[in-house]
């Protein structure tokens, strides 16, 4: 009690900035967790001001003990585990508010505001957009500047004096920002030339929420929630020429199942790669992909070869990576836009592409057949369904109208509206139905150019599907029946087409030409933020050691040695610093003496280093009267053997006294 | 030999302990002021009172010079007041037929010296060589000011129109600067309450007289100084030379008045040795006159947080020696 009512006469500026830096560094992650995890640590923190205003008590040690561990237990009922990138955060936001509840001492709130820092620390995993940088930037500022005015409040040293006041505000923030430009050149070297570790370190499960871009099924529908995102899939930019708006096929995900509603990639077993011959110059390109947390990496269709050794190159021409895209990642790919595969379809393939749904749309099944009869050839099929698409009225939509239990039937004969999703699907039924083998390739179409930093950008408001057929002596073709039924989306984005399609927000940025033109600015900063400091891998230090000269295969040791030589430089430092500046090395006292301080100090009594020892007696008095009787003799001594007269003949005496009596003391820490 | 044990077994040790009490008796709630006015008057140096009118600066300076039983003057400085006013004046005697020297009112034991920055320069100065070199020359004969001997000067920094502000050069003779500041709510509801103080101070003892305080001053100069203690007097004097927000540095004579200071504090407290606490004590009160910001006029205004802030700057930037 007297404890607390101690801690309530010191200043209550030091608690307001850990209170500020801990409820900054929670509403960073308010996103990442449940409304009630941010709510409970936001009001705890308020509880322990309303407590520093006398306008409520603070909890005793056995209600916060019941507190904490109800509070983990909650954090269990609701993610099933404690370990893990969410849960670990949302224990971190809760025990730091709950630790908050018991700062007494100058220790705590530098506990506080470490699990702040740690807390950026984990945002940086979630988000590491260039858009959250001046945010990251504005709370280590905001941690650095209470860490000042901790360490600088005079009111916890318990001075001899009556304490003055601390630093101002503008001083702190000054400090703060002094100090982390101190750490600039440190940090840039780290940055630089820190061994990185080749894969991905940072790699972490990813939530079910962080799901972006292209799934790994088509239900003819969900494109619509894609298309309503104006969020950049990637970049890509070209060595020469881009390719025309009509090539522009960004090939992802191949399915080749489907069930009546819904197509999945399925059981498709890979069995060998078709051999392809480019028709066409191929484009040279470099590809800079936002993370999806899916495995597919992106490329101009058809890639000719995997552009890296961590992804599998499948028959179906997809990219399928071993990692999940966890973070930006950028690739060099050589694409052919017209292709041929001479060599026959695989039994095995051609037995799963042309594999019927199990809902039965009849209607389809019979027109299907009557068509191919018809027309008497492959080619001539695949054209006849074309031209069925292009004269029976139907009409694109990002809105249709929802399908019937058949519906390939549904849609092909009754309400003819749909978008890219129900036309590949609809088509490849037909194929199939027709017995040509045919599959639904998902991916993006499109891209927008930016002059300034000269790459095209691809959104997931691009997305689209997509048919591939397979016709003998040519292999798989690619068709587009949404271009036949909709020929502008070659050339223009969903944007442009359906305006009502996408969100109000991004429908205005295009309203304006300086507000796209900022917008290309923004892009093309990011591009480089992804492409330079986010996609600064083991590959490009390599390359930077590369240009610096340092192709010795030991590049690996040298990176080690610069860490070490780091680490060495740092504990010269602080060990400079704890000398102080020039001081002789400690004396037999001295050393005691130190021992003493660093016994208390583990209990939470650190001292300042210009308070002198009664002074330092006085404050222990007041924080820990327990220990009074045992210390203030033990500092009294101290100080008579320091700054006392010399006694010569009892002087070595008296010394060994003090150390043994430092040697037997032992504090315990904290009592209520 | 136990440095701190209840040193000053004598008389005059207990003597000074009951001119605190009395001096604390009749200044409301201002220990530590109290206690630094008479460090300073025990380190023989002369002492200036600044803050506001109607704080206590006389009263207390009344009550110093009581307590202490020490005969004492007053002087209002005025624009107009000559140096002949406060040293005194030769006057012909008709019937000696010669010149005789009529002492000024500096010629007492306490003089208390009120709104000191009133005066013009010309007398100012005289009535600090007189500090200084505690004697005074008048014609061709010098005087010697009885000991002890104790300028109290007090000066209100807020109303500066008419005023000759002390130089530096000057402001170095007082050993201390002292800022009083408002009392608190308890101690000012007690003023309220019982009116004026200075009532209270004819009925003070006189706790020491002229011999106990010349043998006190003389005890402090016995007060040990270690080795380790100059080593941090002579750190912190060397940070204010080196700091690039101050004009000057501190010179060697402020660090002796330190020591001597720190030395009639630590006595004070019952010790027969300075620690650096003492000297911590002290600091504000000795240094913050002689330091002048760059950025910030020399007066940081009465009762404000910012009193003393580079006195309590260089205290935190210098490590205690251990």
């Amino acid at each position: 009690m007297s404890a607390a009512r101690a801690a309530a006469q010191t200043s209550r500026s030091p608690l307001l900035w850990s209170c500020a830096a801990s409820a900054a560094a929670i509403l960073l992650h308010a996103v990442q967790v449940s409304v009630w995890i941010t709510l409970t640590a936001l009001g705890l923190i308020g509880w322990r001001l309303a407590a520093a205003i006398g306008a409520a008590r603070l909890p005793g040690g056995a209600l916060r003990i019941t507190l904490g561990l109800a509070l983990v237990a909650g954090v269990f009922a609701q993610f099933h585990t404690l370990n893990g990138l969410v849960p670990g955060t949302a224990m971190l936001m809760l025990m730091i508010a709950i630790k908050l509840l018991e700062t007494r001492t100058r220790r705590d709130q530098y506990v506080v505001i470490g699990g702040a820092l740690f807390l950026l620390l984990a945002a940086c995993l979630y988000g590491q957009a260039l858009l959250w940088m001046p945010l990251y930037g504005a709370q280590a500022l905001l941690c650095c500047s209470a860490l000042a005015v901790v360490a600088y409040e005079p009111a916890m040293d318990e001075g001899y004096f009556p304490a003055p006041a601390g630093l101002r505000t503008r001083e702190v923030i000054a400090l703060a920002g002094r100090t982390l430009l101190y750490a600039m050149p440190l940090a840039i070297p780290l940055f630089l030339f820190f061994p990185r570790l080749p894969g991905h370190f940072w790699a972490l499960p990813a939530g079910n929420d962080a799901m972006t871009g292209l799934g790994d099924t088509l239900t003819p529908g969900s494109i619509t929630r894609l298309t309503s995102s104006y969020a950049i899939a990637f970049r890509a930019r070209f060595e020469g020429r881009p390719p025309p708006p009509a090539e522009r096929y960004w090939r992802g995900p191949v399915l080749h199942e489907f069930d009546g509603a819904t197509w999945t990639a399925g059981r498709y077993t890979p069995i060998g790669v078709q051999r392809l011959e480019c028709l066409s110059t191929p484009y040279r390109y470099r590809i800079y992909l936002e993370p999806t947390f899916r495995h597919w990496w992106l490329a101009l269709d058809t890639v000719m070869r995997a552009p890296s050794a961590d992804v599998r190159y499948t028959d179906d021409d997809q990219l399928i990576a071993a990692q999940p895209v966890s973070q930006p990642l950028n690739y060099h790919a050589i694409s052919c836009t017209q292709t041929r595969s001479s060599a026959p379809l695989f039994f095995a393939a051609r037995l799963a592409d042309t594999q019927l749904a199990a809902a039965p749309n009849p209607r389809t099944r019979a027109f299907a057949v009557q068509l191919r009869r018809r027309a008497g050839s492959d080619v001539a099929y695949v054209q006849a369904a074309l031209t069925f698409l292009h004269t029976g009225g139907f009409s694109y939509s990002l809105t249709p109208p929802p399908l019937g239990s058949d519906p390939v039937d549904d849609f092909l004969f009754n309400t003819r509206t749909g978008f890219c999703g129900h036309y590949a699907s609809a088509f490849v039924d037909m194929m199939r139905a027709g017995g040509v083998p045919a599959r639904v390739v998902t991916g993006y179409l499109g891209g927008q150019w930016n002059p300034y930093d000269h790459t095209l950008i691809v959104r997931q408001s691009d997305a689209h599907a997509w048919a591939e057929v397979w016709l003998d002596g040519r292999g798989w073709t690619r068709v587009d029946p949404t271009a036949v039924v909709e020929p502008e989306r070659l050339y223009r984005g969903i944007l442009d087409l359906l305006p009502n399609a996408v969100s109000t927000p991004a429908r205005l940025l295009h309203a304006w030409p300086w507000l796209s033109s900022a917008l290309e600015r923004w892009d093309a900063l990011n591009g480089w933020w992804n492409e330079r400091v986010i996609g600064f891998n083991y590959r490009s230090q390599l390359d930077l050691l590369g240009a610096l000269g340092l192709r010795s295969p030991e590049l690996r040791d040298a990176g080690w040695v610069f860490g070490a030589a780091l680490l060495a430089w740092l504990a010269w430092i602080s060990w400079q610093l704890r000398q102080g500046t020039g001081a002789a090395p400690p004396d037999r006292l001295g050393r005691a003496y130190a021992k003493l301080c660093r016994k208390l100090a583990r209990a939470g009594l650190q001292r300042p280093p210009h308070q002198g020892p009664l002074a330092y007696a006085q404050t222990i008095t007041r924080y820990r009267p327990d220990l009074a009787a045992q210390v203030r003799p033990l500092l009294q001594h101290y100080a008579d053997l320091r700054f006392g007269p010399p006694s010569p003949p009892t002087s070595d005496r008296d010394l060994r006294t003090f150390e043994r009596a430092v040697a037997r003391l032992s504090v315990r820490r904290g009592a209520g | 030999m136990n440095a701190n044990a209840a040193a000053a077994p004598d008389r005059d040790g207990a003597a000074l302990q009951r001119a605190l009490a009395a001096l604390e008796s009749v200044v409301l709630g201002k220990p530590r002021q109290v206690r630094l006015c008479l460090t300073c008057l025990l380190a023989r140096g002369h002492l200036l009172i600044e803050d506001i009118p109607g704080v206590g600066k006389t009263t207390l300076a009344h009550a110093l010079a009581r307590v202490l039983g020490l005969a004492w003057q007053r002087v209002q400085f005025t624009s107009d007041l000559l140096p002949a006013d406060i040293i005194g004046v030769s006057i012909f005697d008709r019937a000696s037929q010669q010149f005789k020297f009529r002492q000024g009112p500096i010629f007492t034991q306490l003089l208390l010296a009120d709104e000191v920055n009133r005066a013009s320069p010309r007398t100012q100065s005289a009535l600090l060589e007189a500090m200084e070199e505690r004697q005074v020359s008048v014609d061709v004969t010098t005087h010697r000011l009885p000991e002890p001997f104790f300028v109290v000067a007090t000066q209100n920094p807020q109303e500066q129109l008419g005023t000759f502000p002390l130089p530096e050069s000057q402001l170095d003779r007082f050993l201390m600067r002292v800022m009083l500041g408002y009392p608190d709510a308890a101690h000012e509801r007690e003023l309220l309450r019982t009116g004026d103080r200075r009532d209270l101070i004819p009925g003070l003892e006189p706790v020491l007289g002229p011999e106990a305080v010349i043998r006190a001053q003389q005890l402090v100069r016995t007060t040990h100084v270690s080795e380790p203690l100059l080593d941090y007097a002579q750190a912190l004097i060397a940070r204010t030379r080196d700091r690039s927000d101050l004009k000057l540095g501190l010179s060697p004579r402020a660090g002796q008045g330190l020591i001597r200071c720190a030395q009639a504090w630590a006595r004070l407290a019952g010790r027969s040795a300075v620690l650096p606490e003492d000297v911590q004590a002290v600091l504000p009160a000795v240094v913050a006159h002689r330091l002048e910001r760059r950025d910030a006029g020399q007066f940081d205004s009465p009762g404000s947080g910012a009193r003393g802030n580079t006195a309590e700057e260089l205290i935190r930037t210098v490590p205690v020696p251990t």
